[in-house]
């Protein structure tokens, strides 16, 4: 056996051993020697290429990369996420013919779904949930994250939150929290509109707190604007569509000029 | 010449193939003829002009046609020759007999051979090969064509050798190894642009969105978009399939006002004649419309020729119309083959947000007020908890002002408000506004794309000049009658 390749291996298991012993220091420390050990190695992408060990070489480096995003996650990074996952992403797509797939890929490609939702980058989304195949759709990780996004893009927050329980994976929990404490701001905004006053117990239930004082400490710090008396939280709405009591004259203006400018190079 | 003749005495019956088999070669000839000339005063227009007519003559092409136009137009024994000659198929034993006899006459005359030609000659069999539907010759051939298109730098060969390319990238698209080339691709792009070869830049940039999307590879394939250099279009044809990509890409990325102006744009612009890519972009203009809630009017489904392949989106549509979200099920499930044939299958699954907004607007119209267990009843809401849903949802299109209501949560209704008098806000003059807008621009870009005859307004070539030209074409004229002469 290739001697880099036994190194890289040795390391490999310390990292799992210590990753086992959940020692995310030493985890990170091994992890960044084991990268500089991968670049080593010409069959890993970007040069793909064809060496004796070249399955074995990207095997390990796809799995040392799965437990990178995985580790990321246990340590709260998003950052480190994202480009573990990125560094992840050309074995699961360019290299599907050189390896056979991994067992881990849904779960990750569902973390990454769910990281991305949680960002609120939803054409990232999509752009991701293209390249996947149908078969891939019905995959229980992957299908929990689009269905959190159309419940979440059609408003049934608490679908969204009941949704918690039937998370896959242990590792998705760290981004359902997330999750649950963008959705309370949608449901603080969608309430700031929807209503005109609430009872505070009703507030702090449909605002998932679990007692009336979250509420109360949370609208002095997250919604000043709203006015709490009487057991109720009353939203003070903005008149919106009111009807127009002024004639926006310097935009009239602009635009009477622009009209002018426009038919004189026509004429 | 005297061969074809001889062959129509002796071999009557069929006289008519032979007779038009002699005219399209007669034709090819004369189309050789225009690409000397091009080469040789260094006019692109007439390579435009000869590739314009190669493609109404593609098929009255055959076998034996093109073996004798090769033999005719290279040097047989010549490497590009015999290359050449291994991808066509000669034809019956007579017409092999009449093709060695007569390139054996024309061997002769054919002592300068333009680069030009020799690219033509490669365009002309890879577009035989691709009628005959032989996908893997004509890979062969496009590649060998493609390797010596790169020792080649002239402007006067942009024209076909973006059409090389078009049917480089078809070929290998055809045997389903479209992923294999996208580095050459990458790499004749790179060196179009540094020629400053735009019709090669605008093509190739096009077969490279095409290849990328074929992957659903958007992230790619936007990022490739966005940083090519960008300049206007010379060809309507690559124009209108840019557009359409960048539709595709824009509408995967949620920016469904853009892609709607590209899509509809791109069904515009394509030609009557290209049925399927019009009928392409409409169903993606399609959904694109009714992602952004607005409905298409009847008529874009009763196009001509289109009836039958927007059928399930028509029927897609009136679901979402209705806002019944049991229908657009029964829809989506009906026509899921249709569906994840045309790669819209994602779409539609964003869709079903949009059928709730649509009906929860009408029971906004219809009810000023309802309770919210009618509401989920009515959106037809199958979950555990359909009140709480039912009132989340109503919440969340509130604030993005779908509807207009309030929802009193002590007595769970929905109140609808009173719809204000439109005509006392602003909203009538900035529709006014944008609609002169839009008339104004579409006033300039008229003026924009108005076209010229290229110098017309330069009178300044001085009558030497023009002289020497003019003498220059009369000796190439005699020079081609001479060799007509010897022909016959």
């Amino acid at each position: 056996m290739d001697p880099q390749l036994t190194e890289v291996s040795q390391q490999f298991e310390r990292f799992k051993a210590a990753f086992i012993r959940k020692d995310f220091d030493s985890c990170t420390n091994l992890l960044s020697q084991l990268k500089v050990l991968l670049t080593k190695f010409t069959s890993l992408p970007p040069l793909f290429e064809n060496t004796p060990n070249a399955a074995q070489e990207l095997t390990i480096a796809r799995d040392i990369y799965e437990y990178a995003v995985v580790l990321s996650v246990k340590t709260e990074d998003q950052d480190s996420f994202e480009r573990d996952f990125f560094q992840l992403k050309p074995y699961y797509v360019d290299a599907r013919n050189r390896i056979p797939s991994s067992p881990q890929e849904n779960l990750i490609l569902g973390l990454n779904l769910l990281r991305l939702l949680v960002q609120n980058r939803i054409a990232e989304f999509h752009t991701e949930l293209e390249l996947l195949s149908s078969a891939t759709l019905e995959n229980p990780c992957i299908k929990h994250a689009v269905e959190l996004e159309q419940s979440f893009m059609e408003g049934a927050y608490n679908r969204v939150l009941s949704a918690r329980q039937t998370a896959p994976d242990e590792t998705y929990m760290y981004f359902m929290d997330l999750l649950a404490k963008t959705i309370r701001d949608e449901i603080a905004g969608c309430s700031e509109k929807a209503y005109d006053h609430l009872s505070v117990s009703e507030g702090s239930k449909m605002l998932l707190f679990s007692s009336d004082q979250e509420l109360l400490t949370y609208v002095n710090e997250e919604h000043p604007e709203w006015e709490v008396k009487d057991g109720l939280v009353v939203f003070q709405k903005a008149k919106e569509t009111a009807p127009c009591k002024e004639i926006p004259s310097l935009q009239l203006i602009n635009q009477t000029l622009s009209y002018a400018r426009e038919l004189e190079r026509i004429v | 010449m005297t061969q074809d003749v001889e062959m129509k005495d002796n071999n009557t019956p069929s006289q008519s193939v032979i007779s038009s088999s002699t005219s399209t070669m007669q034709h090819l000839k004369e189309i050789a003829a225009l690409i000397d000339t091009g080469s040789y005063t260094k006019e692109v227009r007439r390579i435009a002009r000869a590739v314009r007519l190669t493609i109404g003559l593609r098929r009255k092409l055959t076998g034996s046609v093109l073996s004798s136009f090769l033999d005719f137009a290279l040097v047989p024994g010549s490497e590009a020759h015999s290359r050449l000659s291994s991808f066509v198929p000669k034809g019956d034993e007579h017409d092999m007999e009449v093709d060695t006899a007569s390139s054996a006459t024309q061997a002769a005359p054919s002592k300068h051979l333009p680069a030009e030609l020799e690219i033509y000659c490669y365009f002309i069999v890879l577009l035989f090969l691709i009628d005959q539907r032989k996908y893997n010759e004509a890979k062969a051939c496009s590649s060998a064509s493609i390797a010596r298109l790169k020792n080649v730098n002239r402007r006067t060969i942009d024209v076909i050798a973006s059409r090389l390319y078009f049917y480089y990238s078809l070929s290998y698209e055809q045997t389903g190894d479209l992923a294999e080339i996208r580095g050459t691709l990458l790499a004749l792009h790179h060196s179009a642009t540094l020629r400053h070869d735009e019709l090669g830049q605008e093509t190739l940039l096009n077969l490279l969105l095409r290849n990328y999307l074929h992957y659903n590879l958007y992230d790619q394939a936007e990022k490739l978009r966005s940083k090519a250099p960008r300049f206007e279009a010379h060809s309507n044809q690559q124009f209108c399939r840019y557009l359409f990509y960048l539709g595709k890409i824009r509408t995967i990325q949620l920016e469904y006002t853009d892609a709607k102006e590209s899509l509809l744009q791109a069904a515009r612009k394509a030609p009557i004649a290209a049925l399927g890519f019009r009928i392409q972009c409409n169903k993606w203009a399609i959904l694109v419309r009714l992602l952004l809630g607005e409905i298409p009017e009847r008529s874009i489904f009763t196009q001509k020729g289109m009836e039958k392949a927007l059928r399930p989106y028509f029927e897609l549509t009136n679901a979402v119309r209705i806002g019944d979200l049991e229908l657009f099920r029964t829809v989506q499930e009906k026509f899921l083959d249709t569906f994840s044939q045309d790669r819209t299958h994602n779409l539609i699954v964003r869709l079903r947000h949009n059928v709730i907004r649509t009906g929860l607007r009408n029971i906004s119209i219809s009810y000023s007020r309802i309770s919210l267990p009618d509401v989920a009843k009515k959106l037809r809401l199958n979950s555990e908890n359909p009140v709480a849903d039912a009132e989340s949802i109503v919440a969340k299109a509130i604030r993005d002002g779908a509807i207009d209501a309030t929802i009193d949560h002590k007595n769970g209704w929905m109140v609808s408000k009173e719809i204000g008098d439109i005509y006392s806000t602003n909203e009538p003059q900035t529709a006014f506004n944008s609609r002169i807008a839009f008339c104004l621009n579409m006033h300039n870009e008229a003026v924009r794309a108005l076209r010229f005859p290229p110098n017309t307004h330069k009178e300044t070539e001085s009558d030497e000049k023009r002289r020497e030209r003019k003498q220059q074409e009369e000796e190439l004229a005699k020079h081609m009658a001479e060799e007509e002469d010897d022909d016959f």
